[in-house]
């Protein structure tokens, strides 16, 4: 059936700069603000653009997210014609093909797309934090009968080198596309969502496949060689909040966004609401000896200690005396009495002691693991103080 | 599974009429971020009771837009699952948990239905019993009727065969009975009966006293423990709303919290619904605040229930006592300063 739009989200990369967050799940997969994942932010974005046909591309640690989404419904994407389609790399009769770079990877679900046969298709990452209307976008895309619209944020100058960047006209048509320059000349900084014509789209992907050389990378090969031929191609301003959260230091200052009112990043908004799969917990508990501040508390917590500026997720256990301050706690996690973390990202399902402590200086941000707790030296020195 | 289940929505509690004026009975918010009717839903579910038939007066609105089609409860199946059954017939005023006039409207729930029993319950008891194993007590009893009692309260949860019921319902006229419950509290000739202890977590809610005391005893980590149990929750309906966010300055101890508010004052032993505000230095005090309220700056609230959408503004003084909280109506303003 004909679809105006289609969009394709590349969910498959692992996110190795977020170290153990990553050993067992996508990168898009990784927990954010208390009760998100990451893929809830594009997701989302697709439910509220008014966009009902999405194919979700996953190669890397894939059975979280195809469990995580589902048929599709908390994003409204369960629908007959349309919704939600997980597209895991397949085998054919001449073997299994792994996808080998983005562009590889819709070519390979060509199939999926000539089903649906749009005429435009929004190619977009599962890696980023932001809330944005593709639909303004694809209007623009339209009013500019570009052949592909490619979106940019503006990124401070001193940070620019570690973006790809696009140099444009007056007229905002990109002229160059280079990929962290040393001396940038421009600081529009592609966000990886591109919305292309499908026919030109189709047709790039088929010649990439045969150029020599090529990494079948969008921001490497396809874009400069639509540059090369001289098609149109148009850069959208996006204006808002956008973060890229490939380390644990940027993923950490992202949830901290969420406490600071001036960041732009606002999740009470029931204009833009961020959906996510919604675990069925009891209200969250907070008794006499608690001290909370500045911090977002997810349902099925039980909070009996101090919190400063940090984000609790689904079902943590603070106990009596414990301090947590500037930290992300990631769901189930039970923090023992007394124990005392300032500055990290504590994954999931961890104990962590009774009396623990792991402080890290301003500037500092760790990730708080089952590793970091048995080389805890407290550990012995505890045993052995309790005398037994 | 032998079991289907009943809930008698039908009934109108006259003490609960400041909270049920705009909504069913049943849907009358509970604990923070649930209705009434989740807990018997949740009951049934946990209990493994796959067919499930809700008797609601006609043009329970709110009552079915929370309930839809019982995805949130896993009970939108193709075979079996949830039945929504409007009814004409009202309980009225008088709380009879199984009401024939009402059952009498949809007897094809029945006579479809493959399941040998019947639970029957009501919205208004909140427990954690477990009616697989009530089923089995009864079946091994051998008398008609088993109904569960905790410690010596009767908990208005009956079980008996659909045939039996059906019976009952044909002759309910000419035997001058009103309900189930009814036929149990006369023990109605020929019929035995058994009862069935349970000693977990049990409430009934039928009066403004009940629903606030119980409100509060949930606080108590006894009772929270016992109402809460991780291998049977709680299930609602689903809402998008992002986790709550303790603003700088602000003391909220002793309560429970839903998800989506912004929380600016001091609260102690409260409960919050979902989305609401509470001003910077405003202080609540043994209150129970429903979905979306907003209460601004320094207001001072001590034994208030605000329903839903109640917008209090800046300065206001609202003071109930214990014995009668101050109810303050869905959607009403409390005006600058109002002192009440």
């Amino acid at each position: 059936m004909k679809k105006q739009i289609v969009a394709m989200l590349l969910a498959g990369g692992q996110g190795t700069r977020l170290k153990e967050l990553t050993y067992t799940v996508a990168k898009p997969a990784i927990p954010f603000g208390g009760k998100y994942r990451i893929i809830d932010f594009p997701l989302s974005n697709c439910t509220n653009s008014d966009i009902q046909t999405v194919g979700v591309l996953t190669q890397y640690q894939p059975h979280l997210l195809h469990q995580y989404i589902g048929l599709g419904t908390p994003w409204d994407l369960d629908r007959r014609n349309g919704g939600v389609t997980m597209l895991p790399p397949y085998a054919e009769a001449d073997g299994i093909k792994w996808y080998d770079g983005t562009a590889n990877a819709i070519f390979q679900n060509l199939k999926f797309l000539e089903a649906h046969d749009p005429e435009y298709v929004l190619i977009l990452s599962g890696d980023h934090i932001y809330k944005m209307n593709y639909g303004t976008m694809l209007e623009y895309h339209k009013n500019q009968q570009a052949d592909v619209t490619i979106s940019v944020v503006e990124v401070p100058w001193e940070e620019a080198s570690r973006f790809g960047l696009m140099e444009t006209d007056e007229e905002m048509r990109v002229t160059k596309f280079v990929e962290k320059p040393e001396n940038p000349k421009s600081n529009l900084a592609s966000m990886g969502v591109y919305i292309f014509k499908y026919e030109k789209l189709k047709q790039y992907l088929i010649s990439d496949l045969k150029t020599e050389g090529s990494t079948h990378d969008f921001g490497k090969d396809i874009i400069p060689a639509m540059l090369e031929n001289e098609e149109k191609l148009m850069a959208y301003r996006y204006k808002g909040y956008w973060k890229d959260v490939g380390t644990v230091e940027s993923l950490w200052e992202s949830n901290m966004d969420l406490l600071d009112p001036d960041s732009g990043l606002v999740l009470h908004d029931s204009a833009w609401r961020i959906f996510s799969s919604n675990p069925q917990l009891p209200p969250q508990v907070v008794t006499a000896t608690c001290d909370i501040q500045d911090s977002l508390v997810n349902e099925g917590c039980i909070i009996e200690g101090k919190v400063r500026r940090s984000i609790i997720s689904q079902d943590v256990h603070i106990k009596e005396g414990a301090e947590v301050d500037e930290c992300v706690v990631m769901a189930g996690t039970v923090i023992g009495a007394g124990a005392k973390i300032r500055r990290a990202i504590i994954t999931p399902d961890l104990d962590i002691p009774v009396n623990f402590e792991l402080q890290k200086k301003d500037g500092e941000i760790t990730l708080l693991t089952e590793q970091t707790i048995g080389n805890w030296k407290g550990r012995e020195d505890n045993a052995f103080s309790r005398g037994n | 599974m032998r079991l289907a289940a009943v809930i008698d929505a039908t009934v109108n509690i006259p003490g609960l009429k400041e909270l049920s004026m705009y909504r069913s009975s049943a849907s009358i918010p509970f604990a923070g971020r649930y209705r009434l009717i989740d807990f018997a839903l949740s009951n049934i579910v946990n209990s493994n009771i796959g067919s499930v038939g809700i008797f609601a007066p006609e043009g329970s609105i709110s009552l079915l837009d929370h309930i839809g089609k019982g995805k949130s409860w896993d009970l939108d199946r193709r075979r079996n699952g949830l039945f929504f059954l409007p009814t004409s017939q009202r309980g009225g005023d008088q709380l009879s948990v199984g009401a024939f006039a009402a059952l009498e409207d949809h007897l094809s729930f029945f006579k479809k239905s493959t399941q040998s029993h019947v639970l029957v319950t009501s919205a208004f008891s909140i427990s954690q019993l477990d009616y697989t194993d009530m089923l089995a007590a009864h079946l091994a009893s051998g008398v008609d009727i088993t109904e569960a009692v905790r410690d010596g309260d009767c908990m208005k949860s009956y079980i008996l065969s659909k045939d039996l019921l059906l019976q009952m319902i044909k002759g309910f006229r000419e035997n001058r009975v009103v309900s189930v419950e009814d036929v149990v509290n006369l023990k109605k000739k020929p019929y035995s009966f058994a009862q069935y202890e349970y000693d977990g977590y049990f409430v009934f809610i039928d009066s403004m006293e009940s629903y606030f005391n119980e409100s509060m005893a949930l606080l108590a980590e006894k009772d929270w423990r016992a109402l809460f149990l991780p291998e049977r929750p709680i299930y609602t309906k689903v809402k998008d709303e992002p986790p709550t966010k303790y603003l700088k300055g602000s003391s909220v101890k002793r309560c429970l919290v839903a998800n989506g508010s912004m929380l600016g004052g001091k609260v102690t032993d409260s409960i919050l619904g979902r989305a609401v505000e509470i001003g910077k230095n405003s202080k609540l005090d043994k209150c129970i605040i429903m979905q979306k309220c907003v209460v601004e700056e320094n207001c001072d609230l001590l034994y208030v229930i605000a329903d839903k959408d109640v917008y209090i503004k800046a300065g206001s003084v609202v003071h109930g006592t214990k014995e009668k909280p101050v109810v303050i109506r869905k959607g009403s303003v409390v005006g600058e300063g109002d002192v009440i």
